[in-house]
């Protein structure tokens, strides 16, 4: 962790040096996208195991157990979106 | 504690999954019309087909309803420990506990009635923590001073040595059994402490709320059996309406212990009913009925407040517990032949 914050930090002073921004565009949707992905796969952790718990008592909940899992996957969409506009 | 993480959403799912196929209030009104073999058959259609099946060759009637009720309902109770982790699982085990010091009472019973072992066997619920080889080595010995012996290592062997002693002078079950039972209470709030908010908190009160109706129950039975019995000896630790010494001043005074339970805002309205039937008639039963109710309803209330938490697994263990208590009650009452009236003021039911 400290080796990637201070390649980081080396990154940032080159890119200052040269006198362009910190983060080029392509580069900060790139980030936020990860970061989307990173939160809606947080949030689908607790939603999957009850949606297991929930087929596992009811075969028949397998659909809408999949549906509701994959709900929170809106939001990496959503920060796709941001990609066609940079 | 155990450290590893907790599972809270699993649990809930399959608990409220289980808890929708509880019998409705509809289905009891049904049951009080049937008699014992019907209601075996008509459980036979529900989710106890397994059970009924099992035992259906080896009992029949009363019987046959009643050891299948406890048999599913160690099923269920044995599937929330399979399914749950960590601090959810040490919070589950405990209450379920409970089952532990009912088995191991009764086999100190069987012992000192000198049952036979398989009768024994079949009124066991096993449900709790000991283990089931546990429970057969238990069901095995002769001696009352060997089954605590296996249980050393146990929560429960240092104050069954202690009642022990006791049992020897004077003979008399009770001291091992309140052992019990106060191990069990006072073991329930352990290391929570008294969290102000979030699902512990609602935890802590609940259980609270339990061990305040168990006092006010005891209390209220030495009340009225007017028997020369010392109060402080069943008080449990934990409550917060009665202290020790409320309690011993209050037991001999029945209207009192009424208006004490009604002053205190916790619980005053939610049992407003109750209380003023008390008070005008003599019914008991009633009274406890209605303390039944009211835990139910108030862990009704607090599995919706925090959806995933430990409130909506122990709001699902009381509410199958209640099913098969009422299940229990019908089959016995047709069996010796109540009214349909009378045995619906048997029944708890929201």
């Amino acid at each position: 962790m400290l080796e990637v914050s201070d390649l980081l930090a080396t990154a940032v002073a080159l890119q200052a040096e040269n006198g362009g921004p910190i983060l080029e565009p392509e580069a900060a949707a790139a980030l936020g996208v990860g970061l989307a992905a990173l939160a809606s796969g947080y949030a689908e952790r607790g939603i999957g195991a009850a949606a297991v718990g929930a087929i596992a008592e009811d075969r028949d909940m397998f659909v809408p157990g999949i549906v509701m899992t994959v709900l929170p996957e809106t939001l990496v969409i959503f920060a796709i979106v941001v990609i066609f506009l940079v | 504690m155990s450290a590893r993480a907790s599972n809270p959403e699993y649990v809930n799912a399959r608990v409220r999954s289980r808890r929708a196929v509880l019998f409705a209030d509809e289905d009891y009104r049904k049951l009080i019309r049937m008699g014992p073999s019907e209601i075996a058959r008509f459980m036979e259609e529900t989710e106890y087909e397994r059970e009924i099946n099992a035992l259906g060759t080896r009992f029949s009637g009363v019987d046959l309803i009643e050891y299948a009720l406890n048999r599913n309902l160690a099923k269920h109770f044995d599937d929330l420990l399979d399914w749950s982790e960590g601090r959810l699982y040490d919070l589950i085990g405990r209450y379920l506990r409970k089952f532990d010091v009912w088995n191991v009472k009764t086999i100190i019973r069987g012992i000192y009635t000198e049952t036979p072992t398989e009768e024994v066997s079949t009124d066991l619920i096993r449900a709790g923590e000991l283990p089931d080889s546990t429970l057969d080595r238990l069901l095995e010995v002769d001696e009352i001073d060997d089954v605590i012996e296996i249980l050393g290592g146990t929560v429960f062997y240092e104050p069954l040595s202690e009642a022990y002693q006791e049992f020897e002078e004077t003979g008399a079950l009770v001291s091992l059994e309140n052992a019990l039972d106060r191990e069990f209470y006072e073991h329930l709030l352990d290391d929570l402490g008294r969290p102000q908010e979030g699902p512990d908190a609602l935890y802590v009160e609940f259980l609270e709320a339990e061990i305040d109706f168990l006092n006010a129950r005891n209390a209220l039975r030495l009340a009225r059996s007017g028997a020369d019995l010392d109060p402080a000896a069943y008080y449990i630790e934990g409550g917060v309406l009665f202290t020790q010494a409320e309690l011993s001043r209050l037991v001999g005074n029945y209207d009192e212990l009424v208006d004490h339970i009604a002053d205190s805002g916790r619980y005053g309205d939610r049992l407003g009913g109750a209380l003023a039937r008390l008070r005008e008639a003599d019914s008991l039963i009633q009274f406890e009925h209605a303390m039944d109710a009211a835990l139910l309803e108030y862990a009704d209330t607090l599995s919706s407040i925090y959806p995933v938490s430990v409130s909506a697994v122990l709001s699902y263990i009381l509410a199958k517990e209640r099913e098969v208590e009422n299940i229990r009650a019908i089959a016995r009452g047709r069996e010796v032949g109540l009214t349909e009236a009378e045995i619906e003021d048997e029944l708890v039911i929201l």
